[in-house]
């Protein structure tokens, strides 16, 4: 009985150190592995852009490239690059969160905007609504959101840049509207009034609206939406276009202090540049963003794409500086109209 | 007598009505709560057919979350059946200043979410952490790597050794170490032949409770996982992502595995109370 | 084998009492081969003194010396003590068999013996606590009186210099108690071995030690034989502890012994001048006609006793209690006034 004891656990012990081997040889196969910490809808664009760019980076250097994801709210996502994830490239919803990034560690210069073409975002979205099959609603515009009796289902733009994004568009048509703060600021808030839930996260709010059946309107990245429709099913929800919408713009930067100590750079610039690329750009239209070199994708995915009047961040709104600390900061606008609502 | 026996049966009779009440809920509240999930678990992993369900967990990232799982909980148990017999053993059979101290630290991670357990590692080992320079320097990776997945799995399963062990080993004061000790044995050896052996089911309830917990757990690893796809996803998270990603059977497919887990833990718990029945009434007994 | 205990000295306290024990400077020689009764109150350090020797316990101050050997610094495992714990502390998961081999397979390699003699010996003690079909069992399938025996046959298998006992009859019923006293006795007598017990019971202590060391408060009051300690105790302490007494508030003046102003016929009397305190056992007290007796009071009380009859007397004037055993076939009745005499006394001061 005591001798079985002590071989119990030895036998454990080995088995302990036997899974570290395991997983020490695990993961050293790739020549150049990056990390592309990115936000949360972009999962399936990223999948088809590596296994593109891995094919191509093959050609050219040689090299084994292997692109790791990791996915998750834009505001979060920044937070854990602050906190130290080992990230190549950041490609996130808002230019905010990555200011945030190079103000809070120092490994971005703060004119990273400037180093790629189109603010350095290869590709743009915008807000549109996902309503239920046949919209029995009757929701065509921002006017019916506000409506009572309607239930809108948008993510927390305190955890979430996609929320941000459908504040603003919101703010942008009240005040294209009223032509006054004050009143767009009412409008917004009447919206506000009508949303039943709040997630962290724009796929946590796709789920609830999709599979929770919650609600009868989903404010939701355009990509977002359209994905919903092809994989829960075209004869269940429909995609309403609003009039006016924000022209969403998420940026892509390499990480400085991390590529040059893990010796990347070349690799992950070149994964940035090819994000321009033709090949690129006809990916990132099949998979409902924007392009920003249309003449590179495919007509019929740019068909798709409705055309409807769109505001910018940086004509529009200051920036996103100013937009923060205006809208989303403690205390700001969205705080008190969330106090006000309740 | 006779008056006796007529009452008895009225007496029954009124608390078999108040029994089958009691029953029926707590059979109705299981069937609701834990028999009803568990069956959508399976049906929705199977939804898609075998074939389907095969695919989903022999994807390399199912593979790698599956993978890594294993490994974080081969190395966080052991560590925890060490720190846990050390801790109690401490607790039960020594007088020290500060140990109703180390009693509540034992139970704290009980007590403190599992998120703010996770924090607590950014906290420390982040780059704006505490030691997030000099590690940084170091190159030693900590958090969003497997170092800082062992950490927070460790410390939110820490509890579940020592807390089996601690009243037992009160329990059992240290006279029978002290007559191996009387008798030549070594300090290791009389741990060995007479201390295992008195706390070894003990043990091993808290090893099979730690185990669960450390392949299931969520929250902490959530928050130092960093969910790096096929890297630093465990089960749980790749779960929730599979999940996310619209892709329900395969989501469903990972957590039948997990299900299955604690099915498993479960049986080989109830097996072990059934075999060694006599052992454990013996071993309180004395 | 001869043990010295030199000015221990140890400030301790007790796990299970919380209470502080200490042992106080206390020197004592136990004799080789003989059985010594530490006797005295929970909390007097007699058990601490017993783990000390044992070396399950360190003290602060102090030397313990086994014959030539300075055994202070030597590790429990080292000093080869056989030791009984009071809650027998036997090996649940082994057998009789594997409890008393134990102390022989731990030892190592060099000095181990084969299997075939730890079985000779195993089986030699275990017909020496009559136990021998008893090997394949189980301690919780045997009774507390089986239990202890085999924790004193394991404690005998390894052949130690000096067997340690820690209240060793304490959690068994009396009727098993008194056997086992009797056999421990015996086993003693019959293989020699120095044998050190701790106990609180008087009874027990008396009726098989050689010698008695009674403790109070971390220090020795006194050592002697259990004659010595009961006829002839050194303070007011032993005196009280060991057996039952009376006391009376007297005064001592020019040699003579005053009680409530009236003189004791006691001789011999060494105790100085002054107030002081008389004991006397119940068996020195006799009872007689009031008439001529040196003192007088009231039956109070008749009590049974196993081995005969005593009576409870209140003193007329002070209304101190005596107690007096009474001879076979006298006749005293409650409320009885009666004369008082007294035999052997003990006067401190």
């Amino acid at each position: 009985m005591q001798v079985s004891k002590a071989t119990w656990l030895q036998r454990l012990l080995v088995l302990a150190a036997f899974a570290l081997c395991f997983f020490v040889t695990a993961f050293a196969r790739a020549d150049v592995a990056l990390l592309n910490v990115s936000y949360d809808p972009t999962r399936e664009l990223y999948r088809e852009i590596n296994e593109a760019f891995a094919a191509e980076w093959r050609a050219k250097s040689k090299e084994v490239v292997r692109i790791r994801q990791s996915h998750g709210g834009s505001g979060s996502q920044a937070r854990a690059v602050i906190d130290g994830i080992d990230a190549d490239v950041v490609t996130l919803a808002l230019a905010g969160d990555i200011d945030t990034i190079a103000a809070a560690t120092k490994k971005i210069p703060a004119d990273w905007q400037k180093r790629l073409p189109d603010n350095s975002s290869p590709y743009t979205s915008t807000i549109v609504f996902l309503v239920r099959a046949g919209n029995p609603k009757q929701v065509k515009d921002w006017d019916d959101l506000a409506r009572p009796g309607i239930q809108v289902i948008t993510p927390n733009p305190k955890t979430s840049g996609g929320a941000r994004w459908n504040y603003l568009a919101a703010w942008a048509y009240g005040l294209e509207k009223f032509k006054d703060e004050q009143k767009a600021r009412d409008f917004v808030a009447a919206i506000f009034k009508n949303v039943p839930v709040m997630d962290t996260g724009a796929r946590g709010s796709t789920n609830t609206f999709a599979q929770r059946g919650l609600g009868d309107v989903l404010l939701a990245w355009e990509n977002e939406a359209y994905l919903a429709l092809n994989e829960l099913g075209k004869d269940k929800f429909e995609i309403i276009v609003p009039s006016l919408s924000i022209l969403a713009e998420p940026p892509v930067t390499i990480v400085d202090g991390n590529v040059d100590r893990k010796k990347t750079r070349a690799a992950a610039e070149a994964y940035l540049q090819f994000l321009y690329s033709p090949r690129a750009q006809a990916i990132i239209a099949k998979n409902y963003y924007r392009p920003s070199k249309p003449e590179h994708a495919k007509p019929e995915d740019l068909a798709r794409f409705p055309k409807l009047k769109l505001v910018s961040i940086d004509s529009d709104f200051g920036g996103w500086d100013a937009t923060q600390k205006k809208h989303f900061s403690d205390g700001a606008i969205f705080d008190a109209i969330l106090r006000g609502n309740r | 007598m006779h008056d006796l026996q007529k009452a008895a049966p009225s007496v029954t009779d009124e608390s078999n009505v108040a029994r089958y009440v009691l029953i029926a809920l707590a059979l109705g509240f299981l069937a609701l709560f834990l028999v009803l999930p568990l069956a959508v678990v399976f049906t929705q992993a199977f939804s898609k057919g075998l074939g389907a369900y095969v695919a989903a967990l022999t994807h390399p990232d199912a593979l790698a979350a599956i993978k890594l799982t294993l490994t974080v909980a081969a190395i966080a148990v052991p560590l925890n059946i060490v720190f846990g017999i050390a801790a109690s053993w401490a607790i039960a059979k020594h007088e020290f200043r500060g140990k109703s101290l180390l009693i509540t630290l034992v139970d704290l991670p009980f007590s403190v979410s599992p998120v703010v357990s996770g924090l607590v590692f950014v906290l420390l080992f982040g780059a704006q952490g505490l030691l997030g320079p000099w590690l940084r320097e170091h190159n030693i990776e900590i958090i969003f790597a497997l170092p800082g997945i062992v950490l927070a799995t460790i410390f939110v399963t820490f509890p579940f050794v020592a807390r089996e062990l601690i009243p037992l080993m009160q329990d059992q004061g240290s006279a029978d170490e002290e007559a191996a000790l009387t008798l030549g044995a070594s300090g290791i050896r009389a741990f060995l032949t007479v201390t295992l052996p008195n706390i070894r089911w003990a043990l091993l309830y808290g090893v099979l409770l730690c185990n669960a917990r450390a392949m299931g757990e969520f929250g902490a690893v959530a928050v130092v996982s960093g969910h790096i796809r096929g890297e630093t996803n465990t089960m749980p998270l790749h779960v929730e992502i599979l999940y996310n990603e619209y892709n329900f059977a395969a989501s469903f497919a990972v957590a039948s595995l997990l299900a299955l887990l604690a099915l498993v833990t479960l049986c080989i718990k109830t097996w072990l109370e059934w075999r060694y029945a006599d052992a454990l009434a013996a071993g309180r007994r004395h | 084998m001869d043990i010295f205990v030199e000015h221990i000295t140890k400030n301790y306290v007790a796990r299970e009492t919380g209470s502080p024990a200490a042992l106080d400077d206390v020197s004592l020689h136990i004799r080789s081969g003989e059985l010594l009764a530490l006797l005295g109150p929970s909390g007097s350090g007699k058990t601490t003194l017993l783990r000390v020797i044992a070396g399950l316990e360190f003290a602060n101050r102090g030397r313990i010396r086994f014959g030539d050997l300075d055994a202070t610094g030597i590790p429990v495992q080292k000093r080869g003590v056989g030791f009984v714990f009071q809650h027998y502390a036997l090996f649940r998961h082994m057998n009789v068999f594997d409890n008393i081999a134990y102390g022989l397979r731990v030892r190592e390699r060099a000095t181990r013996p084969p299997e075939a003699e730890i079985r000779r010996r195993v089986e030699e003690l275990l017909s020496l606590v009559q136990l021998a079909t008893f090997e394949d069992r189980y301690p919780a399938q045997l009774s507390g009186g089986q239990r202890q025996r085999v924790a004193l046959a394991r404690a005998l298998a390894i052949e130690p210099r000096m067997l340690l006992l820690d209240e060793p009859f304490g959690a068994l019923d009396a009727r098993v108690r008194k056997d086992l006293r009797r056999w421990l006795r015996e086993i003693h007598d019959r293989t020699g071995q120095t044998t050190i017990f701790v106990t609180h019971d008087q009874e027990e202590a008396l009726g098989i030690a050689d010698r008695v060391a009674i403790l109070k408060d971390g220090r020795i009051e006194q050592v002697g034989t259990p004659d010595e300690v009961h006829d002839d105790p050194a303070s007011p302490f032993v005196m009280t502890f060991i057996g039952d007494t009376a006391a009376l508030n007297v005064n001592i003046r020019n040699g003579a012994v005053l009680h409530a102003g009236k003189r004791l016929p006691i001789v011999g009397s060494s105790a100085g001048e002054g107030p002081g305190t008389l004991y006397v056992r119940p068996g020195h007290v006799q009872l007689a006609q009031t008439a001529g007796a040196s003192l007088t009071g009231r039956v109070v009380s008749l009590r049974r006793f196993s081995s005969g009859q005593r009576a409870e007397v209140r003193l007329h004037g002070t209304g101190e209690l005596v107690e007096a055993e009474l001879p076979a076939g006298s006749h005293v009745n409650s409320g009885q006034d009666v004369g008082v005499n007294l035999g052997q006394v003990r006067i401190f001061r």
